[in-house]
């Protein structure tokens, strides 16, 4: 497991080079000047411009510049971005909030998905099972916008339970909310992986044999049943790590959070390709891990499955 | 049967969330109506809350030419004028006197006392060493050629001989200082022009003019991050992506003082939270009142008296390509479309009255405007005649292509009144029109303003202007004279470039103003851009503010701003 571990880990370098690659070849193809709209609706001064793209290396060919991206990136120097802030404070600062969120949408998605699953996958039938699955419904066809202006509006501008929006700290109890609408969406998705998943091994075989061999329910289910049934939504909640994270942008903005989501919808807007890059690297980052982190985890759950 | 009971209390509190949330989708009610404890939280700090966005730029205000740093940079910096948040009119500020008997050499003399907030005085250096280095090309401001009027600024400025996109670059100017700033004494000092502008008083308020510190020079780069300010507001932090605070001056020597100790710069990425933020009272100012409550005037209902509306200096047009035959079309097409827009359905119903048809290039706020405007019957909504100037335009012998587009860019809230303008055509013209007008948009901005300054628009595009200073001059000059910076489409008249001339280098005011008035008239002619509408202004403040004003440029008088007592 060691050396597979090693093996996918080291697999991850050329991945890496070629989406970087792939990344600063696509924002430098992106139509339009990236200093054109900074001057509102005058045409910019030749002199910014020139200056502008003499600093960001945008006069030299397109190899260069990513030669000079990786040389940077790996001295660990990302320089600083079209409003001539350092980048690398930028997501120190904005990282730590979208971990937070992303985790805990991944948290309560693990918890309330799993559990309603299971509840429901051993009561198939019975009413909870039947408000379970309506409810999942409901909640799959609610887009996350709306989840989101709901919540705000109902518990932030009409009883005043909770701000509106969430502070610079973003503190846990803070992103509670935001976190839960996050994951309102994958967490119906969980739910009804996981029933799926419960009800088709309650017919298996090493359950029944479990059972004749005179377990207590408890353990059937607790050990054998839940720990074979978990593999289907742990590869969904370990994909959706990733795009947890990237795909906050919409309840970052319902919500004013300062995380990657924001800072990555504004660069993108902007063509500020100094913080695109280093995001979308980091995410391609986040998503490789979160994969790698669930394939180990297949190995734990399912002792039939071993890594040469 | 752990398990079993903890998802139940899980799954309950989910169908709880959603029952919740499945009641709130209906009914309206009264917004922030909750905690009216009766002490003001605002009031233990003096700390007020703004809605605000990330500069592009660092506090030089010789370089910032965009909403977000301008708001800002206003409340941090003084300039000789002010803009009186009521009637725009300019008012000495930092100057003591501006005088000109010519309006070519001017004496500007500073008020005594004046001082940075790193405790140096204001002097008339200051100023003319900030010009000096907004101006001078190899420091690429971004606000350079405001100063092209000054005698001297093209020792300083250098044009690149083959444009920003050329591998030459622009030569070194010949000197690092225009010959027509001259410093008399400590306070005085004089500015000569290139020819005689009557405007010129009236300019300096635009936060290019303000001064800069001695700390400045020793290093921009830090001093942006970091300034030393002249305002009634000093910089205190700034988080990025978050905040900006600024805290009053205690002595701050003009006659109106600030009422609040700190305001914190809040940064939104989106207008609706920071609108929901306001609602609640969290945020005590916001001027961008998001669509949504606009809808139904929601936000009237919402807010209460705490709404605030009013106008400002910015105006929607339609400029052609004129340097494109096929889509340029002649003065009768453009004339023809001009008269097929029906502006008063258009304002009532997409933008709810928030804002109001023109019909003349200039704002209804500055002074010089009249009812009615210069395109007059031009600009009312006429299908008849439309009809008729649209066979005149065929017979002049000008075939619209088969689909006329309307430009605009598709990240912000321009689609929908693009359609309806191209729907009212459509609609007027008629079904045997030979052409339909369709709204097509680019997807950013950057790509917008890219085909608009390589001149590959292929068909009208939407122009919005957002006054400089509160002057007639200032709709004109910059957007119609031959080879202007704003000049989209290529316009170009030399009567009226005559006319404009005329009228910047009269002595009289009234006079002056006059002669802009008959360039304004001139433009009919050619119809080269068609006015629209003129923006009002909707914004909002929490329960803890009072004496909130606006000022005509959309944004927050500072001073203004005072917290309500318990």
């Amino acid at each position: 497991m060691g050396r597979y571990a090693i093996r996918r880990l080291l697999q991850l370098i050329p991945v890496l080079l070629g989406t970087t690659f792939l990344i600063n070849y696509m924002v430098w193809q992106l139509p339009g000047d990236p200093f054109a709209a900074r001057c509102g609706q005058r045409a910019c001064p030749d002199s910014y411009i020139s200056a502008m793209r003499a600093q960001f290396g945008l006069d030299q060919p397109m190899l260069v510049q990513y030669w000079h991206f990786l040389k940077n990136l790996l001295s660990g120097d990302l320089g600083v971005n079209f409003n001539q802030v350092s980048v690398a404070s930028q997501l120190a600062d904005a990282w730590p909030i979208t971990i937070r969120l992303g985790l805990m949408a991944v948290a309560i998605e693990a918890i309330i998905g799993i559990a309603a699953g299971v509840l429901s996958g051993l009561k198939r039938g019975g009413f909870i099972d039947n408000v379970i699955t309506i409810s999942t419904l409901f909640m799959l066809s609610l887009p996350i916008f709306v989840t989101g202006f709901i919540l705000q509006w109902l518990l932030g501008v009409q009883l005043q339970w909770i701000n509106p929006t969430v502070s610079d700290a973003a503190t846990v109890g803070e992103l509670l909310i935001p976190a839960f609408v996050l994951a309102s969406l994958n967490l119906a998705f969980t739910a009804r992986l996981t029933r799926t998943s419960i009800v088709e091994n309650r017919r298996s075989d090493y359950v029944r044999t479990a059972i004749s061999k005179g377990m207590t329910n408890r353990r059937v289910v607790g050990v054998h049943l839940l720990r074979n049934s978990l593999i289907p939504a742990l590869t969904f909640l370990g994909t959706e790590i990733g795009s947890l994270m990237s795909g906050a942008i919409v309840t970052e903005g319902i919500f004013n959070i300062h995380g990657i989501g924001g800072l990555l919808f504004t660069a993108i807007n902007n063509h500020d390709f100094t913080i695109v890059v280093p995001v979308a690297s980091l995410l391609v980052l986040v998503y490789l891990l979160a994969n790698l982190l669930v394939d180990l985890l297949y190995g734990v759950l399912d002792p039939r499955i071993r890594y040469e | 049967m752990r398990v079993a009971k903890g998802a139940q209390i899980a799954a309950g509190t989910a169908l709880l969330a959603l029952g919740v949330a499945a009641c709130g989708g209906g009914g309206s009610g009264s917004g922030g109506s909750g905690s009216d404890g009766g002490t003001n939280p605002r009031a233990a700090d003096g700390t007020v809350y703004i809605r605000g966005c990330e500069p592009q730029t660092g506090f030089v205000p010789g370089n910032i030419n965009e909403t977000c740093g301008g708001t800002i940079n206003q409340f941090v910096y003084d300039q000789l004028i002010k803009y009186n948040t009521d009637t725009a009119a300019p008012e000495l500020s930092q100057a003591e006197s501006i005088e000109s008997p010519d309006n070519k050499v001017w004496t500007i003399k500073l008020k005594p006392g004046l001082k940075w907030s790193d405790g140096t005085p204001v002097t008339a250096k200051n100023y003319v060493d900030a010009w000096n280095y907004t101006a001078y090309t190899p420091n690429a401001q971004n606000g350079g050629w405001w100063f092209g009027s000054v005698e001297g600024y093209g020792d300083v400025a250098t044009e690149d001989p083959d444009g920003a996109d050329g591998p030459k670059e622009a030569p070194k100017p010949a000197k690092e200082t225009m010959s027509g700033l001259e410093v008399i004494d400590d306070l005085t000092f004089k500015v000569t022009l290139q020819a005689p502008e009557a405007v010129f008083r009236t300019k300096l308020g635009y936060t290019t003019f303000s001064p800069l510190p001695d700390a400045f020079f020793k290093d921009p780069k830090a001093f942006a991050a970091n300034p030393v300010t002249n305002g009634p507001f000093k910089f205190v932090k700034w988080d990025h992506n978050s905040q900006i605070v600024v805290e009053a001056v205690a002595d701050y020597p003009g006659a109106e003082k600030p009422k609040v100790k700190k305001i914190v710069y809040k940064m939104y990425k989106d207008d609706d939270a920071a609108y929901a933020d306001l609602v609640s009272n969290n945020l005590d100012f916001t001027e961008l009142v998001p669509p949504s409550a606009l809808a139904g005037d929601k936000w009237k209902s919402d807010l209460g008296d705490r709404a605030i509306e009013g106008q400002q200096g910015v105006i929607q047009t339609m400029t052609f390509p004129l340097y494109d035959k096929e889509f340029g079309g002649n003065a009768d097409f453009r004339k023809a479309l001009s008269l097929a827009i029906d502006r008063k359905t258009i304002t009532d119903k997409i933008f709810n009255k928030g804002r109001v048809p023109i019909d003349g290039w200039i704002s209804p706020l500055v002074e010089g405007y009249k009812t009615p405007g210069a395109c007059g019957e031009f600009c009312t909504f006429d299908p008849a005649k439309a009809k008729e100037y649209l066979a005149k335009a065929k017979a002049a012998g000008y075939t619209p292509p088969k689909e006329y587009p309307i430009w605009y860019n598709g990240d912000s809230a321009h689609k929908e009144w693009v359609d309806a303008t191209a729907n009212s055509i459509n609609q007027a013209l008629g079904a045997d029109a030979g052409f339909t007008v369709v709204g097509k948009a680019t997807p950013t901005f950057a790509e917008f303003r890219d085909l608009i300054t390589n001149r590959k628009m292929k068909g009208a595009f939407r122009t919005g202007w957002q006054m400089d200073y509160p002057s007639i001059e200032n709709f004109l000059n910059p957007l119609y004279k031959t080879g202007a910076g704003s000049n989209d489409g290529e316009f170009s008249d030399k009567e009226l470039d005559a006319k404009l001339k005329e009228a910047d280098t009269s002595t009289d005011p009234a006079q002056s103003i006059l002669h802009y008035q008959e360039a304004e008239a001139m433009l009919v002619k050619e119809m080269n851009a068609i006015p629209l509408w003129s923006y009002g202004l909707q914004a909002g403040t929490s329960k803890w503010v009072t004496g909130v004003k606006v000022t005509p440029f959309g944004v927050l008088d500072p001073l203004s701003i005072a917290i309500k007592e318990a």
